[in-house]
């Protein structure tokens, strides 16, 4: 029962024109950037970063996309399932549907979890896919240069991606987790997105600030520059470790707001 | 029990129940919107809720579906007391409520499945056939593969329908399932509930419209201003609340003032009057308007329906509060 | 309604277990109970560290650094604030550095004949042979590791300083010896005390923290915050230039930089041939800057050079004093250099000195 209710939750997902374009939108990250990274090439390469490492070296895009998008693009496409999930529903008046099917609420958080968790590790892991392609394509590799610019194999660089793709799924799906607990108050999908893209951008801005730097390990946001230390050889996993225990606190706090809400909402 | 007419009716059937609500009330805030509702819907009925916009049937029948967490009062359905049994007793129970529910971009079909997919009664490998079977129900194989987006209000009210459908169900709760549709297609809704009350399924329609359910409907309940102020069977309600006269007469003064005198109720209706027949008989009435000297060119006993009986319902309720009895009139047509 | 209850209290638990583990994480490492360790004489602990040869072991270091210095380009470790590294060593003399900075990464490796030195901002490679195999001594990167510094710091104000053992610490996760350098009254210096923790097994130093005089927060430290002991991956003291890697000699590189003035001074004062003015803590180091270098300094740095230095004069001319929490450089007009962990006062009577 529960397999196919799942399965479903992931079909919808995936039938919704909305998610198609988000999904192309996304694939066009990595292509872009290899494009533009080719084009430029003549130059002396240089740049902050994961960007001074580009140059003929393809491996890295994947890993230097997902780093990009996870800034902003990943978040807002999160978002857009979280609030489909629940507030859409109640927009169109599914939910109730649902709910006298009957699926019992608990349950229903958890369909739509894990809906937005197959979700995000799919457009995530397309967009790594992706980027190898072009990447190697645009960029041509011989394995995969790290920042400490030793040369990785590409089996080693495979691995590295893969681990890469799982870290940035699970901070994007505890953003999501916190999207639903806003998607669970209301039924205006738009609200949602606004409330958790206005929230994202505000940390990133706070997390600017020095005189603030007490409130930065709170922030969700000030996790993500330390997932680079999967390109960094041998791996530090101080920080990715903090940076997902981090995501941890926040998918935990999600959930909990978004099923106390869900078990006492009138529908 | 609000209302004397209501007293002969709300005696408890000791026949099986298919939901029963008791001391029902619902808060939203500091407005009520549901008080001491005491509903039962035996099993087998068609149970026609009857109510101006704003009477609470909706938040009734979200109760029952355990869609809204009473702030007191208890519910048992199929059974089950509510809200612990709700997950036992749901997938038994077919809804349509607050009208129809579906994803634009999905098809017909595709929306059916989805649902489908959530009927815990409904065995995986019999899913596509029970869909097309719902579809074809309720007139909708033709159209199946468009997208929702595109259908018509009436095509939405019948895919909602088919939706509760999807399962043989031992209560369906249609919440005003005529919305939108052409006369046809309330004919067809009217089979459908024919057909269900035939295969023994209880059936809970709500509705403004009055004679729909006096079409359909083996039981009716009244609400209004958020609690139930008559229920019972159709044919019973109709009996009870059914006795008025209407006399035709030039002297219209004269005879409110005898039958006043003689304690019957009556009030000037266009060029006459109405007068109650509680506790009095139409010979009665005649006699004591003719010893007051009163000519009376004709008197018709009113033939009740339940229109009558639900203006009457809901406007002894607005006199009682001192308000006029057209708003509820208006307010019971939309 | 019991079950519904279990299911609140079970989420409402979560958010909680949420919000803790956020207070949590933002919370610095707390230092832990201090481990009980045997006594040990101050002497021996100080004998035990200048003789104690650290054998191979890799971890990573934190800087913490309150000291108020402009960040300087070449070494963003240096400036304000916390920062890390990583090291490995083989206890040979090979070595690996790693100096993450923001997203980028300087990697430093000595593989025994060669020190390679990698940034992956410009995609450069440093490559520079030991004269006679010999390893080059005068590495700024050695100051980022707390065992040398620490080494350096104890053999070098030994005689002028008080030595006791002031309780143990738990550094990294070992316990450790807090051994205090405390400059002898006569010294004239800033700093009040000097603590070394010292691994109460290996006696080798695995943090510094330096103390002045009014504060009770030292005012620079660096720590291993993670440490393993023991032979390290052979791979890790073998450098290869990726390919598509500029690959360069320092004295390339040092041409490319002499433009820039702040390197200029920080070369003069660690240069070939610094002046050394008296002993122990208030040591003054001076040096003559090329005047051309005082006046190539470009408008935007010359107001950087402003705002953090202020102008004084005395019977031994102008300059420009630059104060630190533990260090103080006077810069005279005519490119003259004092520097020490002293009192302004001392750098003035000593800048006449500078040749």
């Amino acid at each position: 029962m529960i397999t196919r209710q799942l399965g479903s939750e992931v079909r919808w997902m995936l039938r919704r024109p909305r998610t198609i374009i988000g999904l192309f939108g996304l694939v066009l990250v990595p292509i872009i950037i290899s494009f533009g990274i080719w084009t430029a090439s003549d130059e002396g390469g240089g740049g902050p970063g994961l960007a001074a490492i580009l140059k003929g070296n393809g491996m890295v895009v994947p890993i230097f996309t997902l780093f990009l998008s996870l800034n902003l693009l990943l978040p807002l496409v999160a978002s857009i399932w979280a609030a489909d999930g629940l507030a859409g529903e109640a927009q169109h008046g599914t939910l109730r549907g649902l709910l006298v099917a009957p699926v019992s609420r608990v349950r229903l958080l958890f369909v739509k979890l894990f809906g937005l968790t197959a979700m995000s590790l799919f457009a995530v892991t397309l967009m790594a896919v992706v980027g190898i392609i072009a990447g190697t394509a645009f960029l041509g590799t011989d394995g995969m240069m790290t920042l400490s610019g030793t040369t990785l194999s590409t089996a080693e660089g495979l691995v590295r991606i893969v681990l890469f793709i799982l870290l940035v799924t699970f901070q994007m799906v505890s953003i999501g987790a916190v999207a639903l607990a806003v998607s669970s108050t209301t039924e205006h999908p738009l609200v949602v997105q606004a409330a958790t893209m206005t929230t994202i951008i505000v940390f990133q801005v706070l997390g600017q600030f020095p005189s603030l730097d007490w409130l930065h390990p709170f922030l969700i946001t000030t996790g993500f520059p330390g997932l680079i230390d999967v390109m960094r050889d041998p791996i530090p996993f101080g920080q990715i470790w903090d940076s997902t225990l981090l995501a941890g606190c926040y998918l935990l706090i999600g959930t909990g707001l978004a099923a106390m809400r869900l078990i006492t909402k009138d529908n | 029990m609000t209302t004397s007419t209501s007293a002969p009716v709300t005696a408890p059937t000791t026949h099986a129940v298919a939901a029963r609500t008791k001391g029902l009330r619902k808060e939203y805030g500091s407005t009520v919107a549901v008080d001491r509702v005491d509903l039962e819907l035996p099993e087998g009925a068609v149970l026609g809720m009857l109510g101006p916009n704003g009477s609470g049937k909706t938040t009734t029948i979200r109760m029952l579906l355990g869609l809204v967490r009473p702030t007191q009062g208890e519910i048992e359905l199929l059974g089950q007391r509510l809200p612990d049994g709700v997950e036992q007793a749901l997938p038994h129970v077919g809804a349509l409520v607050e009208g129809p529910g579906f994803h634009p971009f999905l098809s017909g079909r595709e929306n059916l499945i989805r649902c489908a997919a959530f009927e815990p009664l409904l065995p995986k490998k019999q899913i596509k056939q029970a869909v097309e079977d719902a579809l074809e129900r309720v007139g909708l194989a033709q159209a199946a593969h468009r997208r929702y987006r595109g259908y018509s209000l009436g095509m939405k009210q019948r895919l909602g329908l088919a939706g509760a459908l999807l399962v043989p169900r031992k209560l369906v709760v249609l919440d005003e399932p005529t919305n939108g549709l052409d006369p046809a297609g309330t004919r067809e809704i009217r089979k459908i509930i024919a057909e269900l009350h035939e295969q023994g399924s209880t059936v809970l329609v709500s509705s403004h419209l009055l004679s729909e359910v006096e079409a359909t409907c083996t039981h009716v309940a009244v609400l209004h201003r958020g609690t139930v102020v008559a229920q019972g069977e159709l044919t019973e309600l109709l009996q009870a609340g059914g006795s008025a006269l209407q006399v035709i007469t030039p002297d219209v003064e004269t005879a409110l003032g005898a039958l006043r005198q003689a304690k019957i109720s009556a009030r000037p209706l266009g060029e006459g009057l109405r007068v109650e027949l509680a506790g009095t008989s139409a010979p009665q009435v005649i006699e004591t308007l003719v010893k007051a000297g009163v000519g009376v060119y004709e008197a018709t006993r009113w033939k009740t329906g339940l229109e009558e009986l639900f203006a009457r319902l809901t406007e002894a309720e607005e006199a009682e509060r001192g308000m006029s009895s057209v708003d509820t009139l208006d307010g019971g047509r939309r | 309604m019991n079950n519904r209850k279990v299911t609140l209290a079970a989420a409402a638990a979560g958010v909680l277990t949420g919000a803790a583990g956020l207070s949590l994480l933002a919370m610095p490492a707390g230092a832990g109970q201090p481990p009980s360790l045997p006594n040990i004489a101050p002497e021996t602990l100080v004998e035990q560290v200048l003789t104690s040869k650290p054998g191979a072991f890799g971890g990573t270091v934190e800087v913490d650094n309150k000291l108020g210095l402009p960040s300087i380009a070449e070494i963003p470790q240096l400036a304000d604030g916390k920062h890390s590294a990583r090291i490995w060593t083989d206890g040979n003399g090979k070595l690996r550095l790693a100096l993450p900075n923001g997203q980028s990464e300087q990697t430093i490796v000595d593989d025994g004949t060669t020190t390679w030195s990698w940034n992956s901002q410009d995609n450069e490679v440093t490559k520079s042979e030991h004269k006679d195999g010999r390893k080059d001594e005068a590495k700024p990167d050695n100051a980022m590791d707390p065992a040398t510094a620490a080494k350096e710091i104890v053999s070098k104000t030994k005689e002028f300083s008080d030595i006791s053992v002031d309780g143990t610490a738990r550094v990294a996760n070992r316990a450790a010896y807090e051994l205090v350098l405390t400059p002898k009254a006569g010294e004239k210096t800033l700093v009040r005390e000097v603590r070394i923790a010292v691994d109460s097994e290996l006696k080798m130093p695995l943090r510094v923290a330096v103390l002045t005089n009014g504060t009770a927060e030292p005012v620079g430290q660096v720590g291993f915050s993670q440490i393993n002991v023991g032979p390290q991956d052979s791979k890790l003291f073998e450098f290869t230039p990726p390919s598509g890697a500029k690959v360069t000699t320092p004295e390339a590189k040092e041409e490319q930089q002499r433009h820039k003035p702040e390197i200029g001074i920080e070369q003069a004062l660690r240069g070939e041939n610094p002046q050394i003015f008296g002993t122990g803590w208030d040591t003054v180091v001076g040096a003559r800057i090329p005047a051309d270098a005082m006046t190539q300094v470009p408008a935007e740095a010359q107001g950087l050079v402003d705002r953090f230095t202020k102008k004084v004069s005395g019977n031994w001319g102008s300059g420009k004093l630059f104060t630190t929490k533990v260090a103080t450089i006077l810069i005279a007009d005519d490119g003259r250099v004092v520097a020490g962990a002293v009192p302004e006062q001392v750098l003035f009577d000593t800048i006449g000195q500078v040749k």
